[in-house]
């Protein structure tokens, strides 16, 4: 291997890179506009969301308790006089909950028998909503119990009734106490950009140079297949780099989300991921015959980067055998690595086992995309 | 124009017949067209969900009770979790949850046993909120297993069901319509159809456009006796045809393999689907128009793609997002078209329901449509 050869082919790849305005406009745009699309789109909050109210009782007690689930903004009541009416704005989706409120709710609250009677309350929730639904259901459940505690103790009823069971779980949420969803979805985002961009950069860029002709002529010149390979990703991969840097401000900057761990090690773990990225990338495009082939397939390997690389579903979440299957993905690994440094601030130690199969894959796919290149020659 | 309405859509025919041939010859779209829906169908169907499940947890028994035991085999049996991992200390645990081999972290307190006599026992639960969704819902299943949990089973308790249920002050009856168990799969599969139209009209639209300015055929066909107007409608009817045949894919896969089958109205499916393809193929058009070759087309593709399938609803609920970026979603059609989807599959809504994600897919198309022809005339002029 000539050094000073490679040093031309990367200068090459660099001129031709920063010549092209439009792909320097998807370098800087398309992670900047990921994180901010991501960072801001996973909340666990409930907020303002339309609560159908079918209050039968309709007296002070109950009323109080309508307002109670209208005060932390968490859900906006809208009162139904009917079920009929309750139902269909279940069914056009109008209202995301609803609660029917029975006739004797104030008389069994008042009951000192209630203990063994309490006050009942209906709530419907639109399963079709399947995540909203989950996590509404808490919200709803603990403002109801407070609230109607409240109204118990102001209950001029001579037997307060004595709790009989239950016990208070006392949560706390360690690491992101307010529950806040943007370091996860920020931390992940890098693996879905750096996969995904590195992947179709490269594979259109050396489409478009067997288009051109260009990779022909690079074949016939003295330059190695290593050589090749090395003059086109460590380029991109110093691009890459930089896209890292930016990335990590502006998250910091505009989402201030920072990491917990070493921003330095981030940087680096970064770099060499892209280095095993722009492999796969390098490999796509040489087994495909034209530009449309190279993207159709990075399309299609982008549905399993998104979605079984841990980025959107949490992976303990599915079977078995799927789990198995994520392993094999480089961008699992390195979802792992980023929320490791990201979220709860691990050093290289705690993360070796998968640093080491991120390495593992590096070297595979570098000795597949060189097998790749120099079966064409 | 001077002629007639006869030969206006014979031509439109005419491009109509060579763009349908075009198609049938590529294979990647064919892929697009197959594979795609196959991929997207088994994973949601069977692979993803936001329900947690094998959740890693650990216990600090300082107890060590019977009715510490009864709390966390009840917790246990909710089916969420694995088997809890019990730990010597709270240092232990803790550095359980740092190094990610823990998500909840269970403390019951030495004095237990007397609070549970006292009335008033107290656990406390760490949870590592790295995982914001995750956590809030284990927290959430927790919270439930201890305010229903019946620290004294009396022996006058003839029916345990009733006091368990009547333990608290209030007795919330819930229920789940339209989906009962909460399954994520009724929740992703009944917008299947949206996100691979969005995917197919988007992609192969832009894409097919741009390689005929590529191959110079485009340029071939404006020599032709065909006025744009035509050629864009002739181009516009076989990807109709494409995408509602994707749609019947996705409907009928999630009906025939997970049994999900449209509760409502097949009319109302298969109405609003037009304006939706319409759009989408329109914006194909729009991007196929900026774009100068196919890779370009692709990146502005996915620059559309992928906030809309953020952002529309399809993945997480926009119901959650915050002000500003919700009203952002509002702007893509797909938001509108999962709207109407899931009104109509899950639901069980008509053609009235729908009423008004009809009418935001109708203005879209529209103003897309304007777009288009706005656009395209420089060029062909």
């Amino acid at each position: 291997m000539s050094w000073r050869r490679l040093r031309t082919l990367m200068r090459r790849e660099v001129l031709a890179t920063f010549r092209d305005p439009f792909t320097l406009t998807i370098l800087v745009a398309v992670p900047l506009a990921a994180l901010l699309v991501f960072g801001f789109v996973l909340s666990t909050e409930v907020k303002h969301l339309a609560l159908g109210v079918l209050d039968a009782a309709d007296t002070s007690a109950s009323r109080r308790l309508v307002a109670d689930l209208a005060a932390k903004g968490t859900f906006d009541p809208r009162p139904y006089a009917t079920r009929e009416a309750l139902q269909r704005a279940l069914v056009s989706g109008d209202v995301g909950a609803a609660i029917v409120i029975p006739p004797d709710f104030d008389r069994r609250l008042g009951d000192p028998r209630s203990a063994n009677q309490p006050p009942q309350v209906q709530v419907i929730y639109d399963g079709g909503e399947a995540v909203l639904a989950g996590n509404a259901e808490g919200f709803l459940r603990s403002l109801v119990a407070t609230s109607v505690a409240d109204l118990k103790k102001e209950q001029p009823s001579p037997a307060a009734p004595q709790n009989r069971g239950g016990v208070e779980v006392v949560t706390r949420a360690v690491f992101n106490s307010r529950l806040d969803g943007k370091p996860f979805m920020v931390s992940g985002t890098f693996g879905f950009v750096l996969s995904f961009l590195t992947v179709l950069i490269t594979a259109v860029s050396i489409v478009n140079e067997k288009l051109t002709g260009t990779f022909e002529q690079l074949q016939v010149t003295p330059a190695t297949s290593m050589e090749i390979l090395l003059g086109k990703i460590l380029p991109f991969g110093g691009v890459f780099a930089l896209d890292v840097v930016l990335m990590v401000l502006v998250a910091g900057v505009v989402l201030h989300v920072w990491p917990a761990g070493s921003m330095l090690f981030f940087v680096v773990v970064s770099a060499f991921y892209v280095l095993v990225s722009l492999a796969l990338g390098l490999i796509i495009s040489a087994t495909s015959e034209t530009a449309a082939e190279a993207v159709q397939k990075t399309v299609l390997l982008s549905i399993p980067l998104v979605q079984l690389s841990g980025f959107a579903f949490p992976i303990r979440n599915m079977p078995l055998l799927v789990r198995w299957l994520t392993e094999v993905f480089p961008a699992t690994h390195y979802i792992r690595v980023s929320r490791g440094i990201y979220l709860r601030g691990e050093g290289p130690i705690a993360l070796l086992p998968e640093l080491m199969l991120l390495v593992l894959f590096g070297v595979v796919l570098m000795a597949y995309a060189l097998r790749s290149i120099e079966a064409r020659r | 124009m001077k002629r007639s309405g006869h030969s206006f859509w014979s031509n439109v025919a005419a491009v109509a017949y060579k763009e349908a041939t075009v198609l049938r010859h590529d294979k990647a779209l064919l892929a697009a067209v197959f594979i795609q829906p196959m991929i997207m169908l088994l994973l949601f169907g069977t692979a993803l969900s936001n329900t947690p499940a094998n959740v890693p947890w650990a216990v600090l028994d300082e107890s060590r009770g019977a009715t510490s035991r009864r709390f966390v085999a009840d917790i246990q049996a909710t089916g969420y979790f694995l088997a809890p991992r019990a730990v010597p200390s709270y240092d232990a645990g803790h550095a359980l949850l740092k190094n990610g081999g823990a998500l909840a972290f269970l403390v019951i307190p030495q004095s237990f046993r007397r609070d549970v006599e006292r009335g008033r026992p107290q656990v406390q639960l760490l949870l590592d909120g790295s995982d914001p969704l995750s956590a809030a819902r284990i927290g959430a299943y927790i919270g439930q297993v201890g305010s229903a949990f019946n620290a004294i089973p009396s022996p006058s308790d003839h029916r345990p069901d009733d006091a368990v249920r009547s333990a608290g002050l209030i007795d919330v009856r819930q229920r789940f319509w339209f989906n009962p168990t909460l399954r994520d799969r009724d929740f992703f599969l009944s917008a299947l159809a949206g996100m691979l139209l969005t995917n197919l009209c988007l992609s192969a639209m832009s894409l097919g456009l741009v390689a005929e300015r590529e191959l110079g055929t485009f340029e071939q066909m404006l020599a032709l006796p065909t006025t744009p107007t035509e050629i864009v409608l002739g181009k516009l009817v076989p990807y109709v045809a494409v995408s509602y045949l994707v749609m019947l894919f996705a409907i009928l896969g999630a009906g025939l393999g997970f049994g999900i089958w449209p509760q409502g109205s097949w009319l109302a499916l298969l109405v609003v689907t037009l304006p939706f393809v319409l759009g989408s193929l329109g914006i194909g058009v729009f991007v196929s128009a900026l774009a100068h070759t196919s890779a370009q087309a692709v990146f502005i593709s996915v620059f559309f793609i992928l906030p809309s399938f953020v952002l529309s609803g399809v993945l997480f609920p926009y119901q959650f997002m915050p002000p500003g970026v919700r009203e952002i979603g509002a702007i893509f059609p797909l938001r509108w078209y999962q709207i109407a989807l899931r009104r109509i599959v899950e639901r069980g809504a008509g053609l009235t329901e729908i009423a008004i994600p009809m009418l935001a897919l109708v203005i879209f198309v529209s103003v897309v449509l304007a777009a288009v022809r706005w656009r395209l005339k420089p060029r062909l002029g």
